[in-house]
C-alpha cells in the first residue's frame, strides 16, 4: 500500500486465477471420472437383470 | 425438439454476446460504432436477458442421454473464459487505486454471480420436485447445489486473495463474507443430508424442503452491502465501471455461465443414473 494505492500484487493475481483453473479443472475431471463410473454400474446392473 | 431448442438457446447466446461482448470490443479497440442506436442500459439488459434465456433454454433442451450438449457448453466456456483472462491479464489497465489486484475482480465477479445463480437454480428445482414429483428435478437439485458449492467455495479463495493485498487481512468476518459462508456451509449441509438418507424419495422430499430453507441466505448475501455497514464494496453497474474492464468482466461472466450449465448437467446425468439404480420398480410407476 503507497498512499491509499495498492502496489505491486501480480503473486495475488497469478494466485487467484491458478486457484481459480485448478478448481474448475479438477472438478471437471472428477465430473468424467464419476460418470463414467456411474454408466459403466448401470449397464453392470443392466446385464445382471 | 431437444436440437430445437439448444439452437435457440445458441441464438440467444450469440444475441447476449453481440450487445455484451461485439458492441464493447468494436467501441474500445476498433472504434466503430455497432450499437444499433441502443444505449448502454439497453444493451446490458439484452445481454443479461439473452444469457438468462439461453441458459433455460438449454437445460429445456437437456437430454439425459446425450452428452454432446454439455460438452459443447464446457468446451465453450473454456474458450469465453481464455478470451476474458487474456483480456483481464494483458490488455486492460491497472485500476487507479487497487492496481493490478483488480484484475482478480474478473473473475471473482462472474463466480459470485454464478455461484448465486446455481443455487437459484437449486432451489426452483427444489420447487418443481415438490410440485411435479419428478425425479430429474431431483437430479437437477443435486447438480445445482454441487456446483454452486464449487463456486462458492472458488468465490470464498478469490476473495480472500483480494482482501489480502487491499485489507491487509485474509477473512474479516464482515457480514458479506459471514453470510456466503454460511450459505456455503447450509448448502454443504444439505448433500450432507442427501447422502444420510436412503430412500430416494424421502431424500428427494427432505433436501429440497432444505434448499428451500437454505436458499433464505441468498437475498440475505446480495443485499448485504446494502443492508449493512459492509468492508465490502457494493455491486457495481456498467456506469460505475470503466469501459476497458467490460471484456474481460463479461467474457468471463459468459464463460462462466457456459461452463456452470454444462456442470450442472454432467452432474445431474450421475445423480439420475444413481437414482434409477437405486429406484424399486414401484415407484418408477408413480414418476
Amino acid at each position: 500500500m503507497n498512499g491509499g494505492v495498492v502496489t505491486g500484487g501480480w503473486n495475488f493475481v497469478v494466485a487467484a486465477y491458478s486457484i481459480t483453473v485448478a478448481v474448475l479443472a479438477i472438478y471437471g475431471v472428477t465430473l468424467i471420472t464419476r460418470l463414467r463410473e456411474e454408466r459403466l454400474r448401470a449397464s453392470r446392473d443392466a446385464n445382471a437383470k | 425438439m431437444s436440437k430445437r431448442l439448444f439452437l435457440a438457446g445458441g441464438v440467444l447466446l450469440a444475441l447476449a454476446c453481440y450487445f455484451g461482448l461485439g458492441v464493447t470490443f468494436a467501441d474500445e479497440y476498433l472504434h466503430a460504432d455497432l450499437s444499433l442506436g441502443l444505449p448502454v442500459v439497453a444493451r446490458t439488459l439484452i445481454a443479461f436477458l439473452g444469457g438468462l434465456a439461453a441458459m433455460i433454454l438449454f437445460f429445456a433442451a437437456e437430454d439425459f442421454e446425450d452428452l454432446t450438449q454439455p460438452r459443447t457448453l464446457i468446451v465453450a466456456g473454456i474458450i469465453f473464459m481464455l478470451i476474458g483472462s487474456y483480456f483481464g491479464l494483458f490488455v486492460a489497465p491497472p485500476e487507479q487505486y487497487m492496481g493490478e489486484t483488480q484484475r482478480i475482480m474478473y473473475v471473482h465477479v462472474p463466480t459470485a454471480w454464478f455461484a448465486l445463480m446455481a443455487l437459484t437454480l437449486a432451489f426452483v428445482s427444489a420447487l418443481v420436485f415438490l410440485f411435479r414429483g419428478s425425479f430429474r428435478w431431483d437430479a437437477r437439485l443435486e447438480g445445482s447445489i454441487e456446483v454452486g458449492i464449487v463456486l462458492a467455495f472458488l468465490l470464498c479463495c478469490q476473495g480472500s486473495i483480494w482482501a489480502k493485498p487491499t485489507w491487509g487481512v485474509w477473512w474479516d468476518w464482515d457480514p458479506r463474507l459471514t453470510t456466503t459462508a454460511v450459505l456455503l456451509f447450509a448448502f454443504i449441509g444439505v448433500l450432507a443430508l442427501r447422502r444420510f438418507v436412503e430412500d430416494p424419495l424421502k431424500r428427494a422430499i427432505w433436501s429440497s424442503v432444505a434448499t428451500i430453507i437454505a436458499y433464505v441466505d441468498v437475498p440475505i448475501v446480495y443485499f448485504s452491502v446494502k443492508w449493512w455497514n459492509s468492508l465490502h464494496q457494493q455491486q457495481s453497474a456498467p456506469s460505475t465501471v470503466s469501459k476497458p474492464f467490460w471484456i474481460p468482466l463479461r467474457a468471463n461472466a459468459f464463460g462462466i455461465l457456459l461452463l456452470m450449465t454444462g456442470f450442472i448437467m454432467l452432474r445431474s446425468r450421475i445423480a439420475a443414473l444413481r437414482v434409477e439404480n437405486e429406484r424399486p420398480p414401484l415407484m418408477e410407476e408413480a414418476v
